[in-house]
């Protein structure tokens, strides 16, 4: 019984991560229609960047983690005026920016392995607190606890952009009809703009805390990031922040109850496979999608 | 870089091109599929085990493995083929993440993490040349076939298509089983020329790749992924003199570059026809012709199909 309530709680901060990088994958894809693969080179760089800053200059962590942050952030504005931009004035479909994405990925890629080198490396030690937090039987490290706050602030955060302010009135109008929403006032552009930089950040704050996490940073670090968070967002139904936050921490949880209970070789099978049957049931997502038509 | 190392490098590009026009047979009926890989590894690894456990000759072999690779096709597409576009690209990335845990963990069929060695000699000139003749041939026949202009018309629009009669769901089926047959030659030959196969063999990395090269080489006729292949892996060869580690910065950036301002590719008919058009247009008025066509809209590969 213990050790399942100890496998349910590694499986929630593991699935936070996930989760984290499932919302800023979410904005990206359903407001801007765009399939981003490029997105989880964000957080190798966001990961990157930040053990760079600890391990050459000595940077405290936590203003590390925020650079690494903001350099994702900059990465997403960067591709977006670079490859997107000229794609959404060509007026391309829904296709061309994946292919876009791709050339993005193979660059930022490159450049990470070229930089980082082929093998892991990990935070020095002592530029973290690493000491777990003990209670009754239980074991949690606080990069675990770090995870999950920092998913509630970032869901929170998010949904409360989106409904209950100016710009996330703008953003879902310029989501739903580019057009209708630059007559009435709004500037399209930098709306994108500031959505590319939000999901950069996002996606470069969850590569810091798998970083931290798997105690791991390597240049593909953001390759399951980016799997697990498009199965989340594809099964939590598009472009609904909460129903990705949901299954992100589910596919945590099944990772870990699956590598516990049948068999750690099949870990990822057993992930992909039920998400697989999932499509197959329920075409649209389990929680049904909201459809957003870009003009 | 010595002979020897360019004939490596041409035979992988050979290779390549047939995974491209594996993703091409169904981009061609508007579906974005990575399922090519899996549908190679599954031959590839079926290939190894029955050269070597069974006995059979090579040849045989590889015919048995484009069936079955056909067959996976067919399932797949019968399983799948309902999804819409961003759930189906995502079910096929999945169905390639698993084939690699089912590798690892079938190691007295796969050799699991350590893969497997690959006895018969495919890997020849001969068999490369003569695999991609034929696919190329079977492709540039399907092109100007019913089932050719059925596949415009699904990719255009769906919706018109099936006012015309032609059911979409059954085109995309068929363009399923040839990228069945096609992913399953080129895991093959894949296997082949590598002579060794492991887990990351077939991985995501080479489905982003070969449908990178579609794109670059133009995914609206057989020869753009044929082109696009060669020219994709080629490339990377010749600025690694110059470039280093850095070499595939070059080819990302080609591939962003190509998408905005070359939307349909390296090879793109209907951009050959316009010219051709001009030129005798040109000819007759004795120049100074106005230019027809050069006001088109910015294209997607598959057009508005299915999003």
């Amino acid at each position: 019984m213990q050790l399942l309530i100890q496998q349910l709680m590694n499986g929630v901060a593991l699935g936070s991560i996930y989760a984290i990088f499932a919302v800023g994958f979410s904005l990206i894809m359903a407001r801007m229609g765009i399939l981003n693969v490029a997105h989880g080179t964000f957080a190798t760089w966001g990961a990157l960047s930040s053990y760079w800053l600890v391990s050459q200059f000595g940077v405290n962590f936590w203003v590390a983690l925020l650079a690494g942050v903001l350099f994702a952030g900059i990465l997403g504005v960067a591709s977006d005026v670079l490859a997107f931009e000229p794609l959404r004035r060509r007026k391309a479909g829904t296709f061309a920016p994946i292919i876009a994405s791709i050339g993005i990925w193979i660059v930022l890629l490159t450049v990470a392995e070229a930089f980082a080198g082929p093998s892991a490396t990990s935070y020095p030690a002592g530029s973290v607190q690493t000491e777990a937090f003990r209670i009754g039987g239980l074991v949690i490290l606080p990069a675990q606890l770090y995870s999950v706050i920092a998913l509630i602030i970032v869901v929170t955060g998010v949904h409360l952009l989106l409904t209950k302010t100016r710009f996330g009135a703008a953003v879902r109008a310029v989501s739903s009809d580019t057009r209708s929403a630059t007559i009435v006032g709004v500037n399209a552009r930098n709306t994108l703009i500031a959505v590319a930089f939000l999901a950069g950040a996002i996606a470069g704050l969850a590569g810091v805390l798998a970083a931290l996490a798997d105690n791991n940073v390597s240049f593909n670090l953001g390759e399951a990031l980016l799997l697990k968070g498009f199965a989340a967002v594809v099964v939590g139904g598009w472009g609904d922040i909460r129903g990705a936050a949901i299954v992100g921490v589910a596919i945590g949880v099944l990772e870990v109850m699956s590598a516990q209970y049948i068999s750690s070789g099949f870990r990822d099978a057993i992930t992909f496979g039920i998400l697989l049957l999932v499509l197959v049931a329920w075409p649209r997502g389990i929680f049904r999608e909201r459809q957003f038509v870009r003009a | 870089m010595s002979t020897a190392a360019w004939l490596t490098t041409l035979q992988f590009a050979g290779v390549s091109a047939l995974f491209a026009l594996a993703i091409y047979a169904s981009l061609w009926t508007g579906v974005l599929s990575l399922a090519p890989v899996f549908f190679g590894a599954f031959s590839a690894f079926t290939f190894a085990y029955i050269v070597s456990s069974l006995g059979l000759p090579p040849a045989l072999a590889f015919a048995i493995c484009i069936v079955l690779g056909a067959v996976v096709g067919a399932i797949t597409a019968a399983l799948l083929i309902r999804l819409e576009s961003h759930y189906l690209a995502m079910a096929t990335i999945a169905m390639v993440l698993i084939g690699r845990v089912l590798i690892l963990n079938m190691p007295e069929l796969t050799g699991g993490a350590t893969g497997t060695r690959v006895s018969g000699d495919l890997g020849s000139w001969l068999w490369l040349i003569g695999t991609l003749v034929v696919a190329g041939y079977v492709m540039g026949r399907l092109g100007s076939s019913r089932f050719g202009l059925a596949a415009d018309a699904v990719r255009e629009d769906p919706a018109v298509a099936e006012t015309l009669g032609v059911s979409p769901r059954r085109i995309q089926f068929v363009g399923m089983v040839i990228s069945g047959a096609l992913g399953g030659a080129a895991g093959v030959m894949q296997a082949s020329f590598l002579q060794y196969i492991g887990p990351d063999t077939f991985y995501t990395h080479l489905g982003f790749v070969s449908l990178a090269a579609v794109v670059l080489g133009g995914a609206f006729y057989w020869l753009g992924p044929i082109v696009g292949a060669i020219v994709f892996t080629i490339l990377p060869e010749i600025l690694r003199g110059p470039m280093g580690e850095y070499d595939r910065v070059v080819t990302g950036v080609l591939l962003v570059v190509i998408i905005i301002y070359m939307p349909r590719g390296l090879v793109d008919m209907r951009r050959m026809r316009l010219l051709r058009a001009k030129w005798a247009a040109r000819r007759k008025r004795g120049g100074d012709s106005t230019a027809e066509g050069a006001e088109r809209p910015h294209e997607d590969i598959t057009a508005g199909a299915r999003s």
